[in-house]
């Protein structure tokens, strides 16, 4: 029963909410507090872990609340494996349900005037979206305490130079050529973890 | 903006097991929300393997943001359906959720543990910068996409501003962004309709003025 009700909760979850994933953010600790299966507390520290673990991140929150709802039920370590299983098949369900039609009818109707005109007015919406999550993880990295949402003057109280730094250095870095490619993102990704250890773990340069 | 299209396309040969790798991948180095797969998502799909012009992407981007559910899963489900169909679908959607379903069930006793740890904060605050300048190289790639102009312009700027300064809801900037497009392209199709209207030709002296009153009326609205 309480795997029909995560099915249920999540599936609602993928289905509405759109606009990625920090949308879903209210709808899932309303959930998880009326239901009972966390606090908002754990949820939220779990939300740190969801950023910084591989995967996007609403995906990796689903898989955390559905494995710690499975875990509490008789079924224990089974539980918990079946718990975000259910969650994760439940928010991945709407999507590729909704995206494969949507894109067997989105050519059909490109030729409309409604439809076209209405792409014209998304994209740069979309584009701009994308320079904003630009900026926040850009200020989330070198500015942590600061929040865009709500401004105020310690917002730049803790000041990250070591990581401005990588960051100018990482825009040369991401679009050097060697034999006419550019490094792949994943060996950036793994570099700049290796660089994060060293600078960060070793040296301690921590702001 | 090229053609671009978001349609299984036959001639790709594409096997589900590449499909699967790749966005496997996609899903294990991804960080955070769904923008910073982008970047990675360009170099293999776009520059490396060309399944997909940086044109389709967008266009996939488009609809992922407009449709329901998380935009990395979105953006898979869609790549898949255009290179191998619904079971493309189905394997990419698998792959890109599979790192996270094997670490996070994996490690969830242990993730709080993993998070205090030092030496995990200083490699993640090293894979931070990287990923802001992953997203920023996705966002200039996007913005090349991008038709020129006003319309455009003022579009991107006022949802950058909404979406980074206040709380309002994504999915409406994007029906305002869609319903703008509309506006837009009905007055635009309006005035073009207006200069071409066949005039008698002993009015032929006014058709000038007239074509500089609806270009008047076009640039109010």
């Amino acid at each position: 029963m309480t795997f029909l009700v995560l099915f249920w909760e999540y599936f609602k979850v993928g289905l509405f909410t759109i606009g990625g994933g920090y949308a879903m953010l209210p709808l899932v600790t309303q959930i998880v507090t009326v239901r009972g299966w966390m606090s908002e507390r754990q949820l939220i520290e779990f939300v740190g872990v969801a950023e910084s673990t591989p995967g996007p991140f609403a995906v990796n929150l689903a898989t955390f609340v559905g494995s710690t709802v499975g875990s509490q039920t008789s079924l224990g370590v089974f539980g918990g494996l079946l718990g975000s299983f259910v969650a994760t098949f439940a928010v991945v369900l709407p999507s590729l349900v909704i995206i494969i039609i949507v894109t067997m009818l989105f050519d059909k109707f490109r030729n409309s005037k409604f439809v076209n005109g209405a792409l014209r007015g998304i994209r740069p919406v979309v584009v701009g979206l994308i320079l904003s999550a630009v900026i926040s993880v850009a200020a989330k990295t070198v500015l942590p305490n600061l929040d865009f949402k709500n401004i105020r003057a310690d917002g730049a109280s803790k000041f990250n130079w070591v990581s401005l730094i990588l960051i100018a250095a990482f825009v040369p870095l991401s679009q050097i050529k060697i034999k006419g490619k550019k490094i792949h993102p994943i060996f950036l990704i793994l570099f700049s973890a290796a660089l994060g250890v060293v600078l960060f773990g070793v040296f301690g340069l921590q702001s | 903006m090229g053609k671009t299209s978001v349609q299984p396309n036959k001639k790709l040969r594409v096997s589900l097991w590449q499909l699967f790798w790749t966005f496997f991948k996609t899903g294990l180095f991804t960080f955070g929300g769904g923008y910073a797969m982008i970047a990675v998502l360009e170099e293999e799909l776009v520059t490396r393997r060309k399944w997909i012009t940086s044109g389709d992407m967008l266009d996939m981007l488009v609809i992922a943001e407009s449709t329901p559910g998380v935009i990395a899963v979105n953006t898979a489900t869609g790549v898949g359906y255009r290179t191998r169909g619904v079971w493309g679908a189905i394997v990419a959607t698998v792959g890109v959720v599979l790192p996270s379903f094997a670490i996070i069930t994996a490690l969830s006793f242990a993730i709080r543990a993993l998070s205090d740890n030092l030496w995990y904060k200083a490699a993640f605050t090293g894979v931070q910068a990287c990923v802001t300048v992953l997203v920023l190289n996705a966002f200039v790639k996007m913005f090349n996409q991008l038709e020129r102009g006003w319309f455009s312009a003022l579009l991107l700027v006022a949802a950058f501003n909404v979406a980074l300064f206040t709380n309002f809801n994504v999915i409406f900037l994007i029906l305002i962004g869609g319903a703008a497009g509309i506006v837009y392209a009905l007055v635009a199709d309006a005035i073009v309709k207006r200069r071409n209207k066949p005039l008698p030709i002993a009015q032929g002296g006014r058709l000038e003025g007239k074509t500089d009153d609806s270009d008047a009326d076009g640039g109010d609205k």
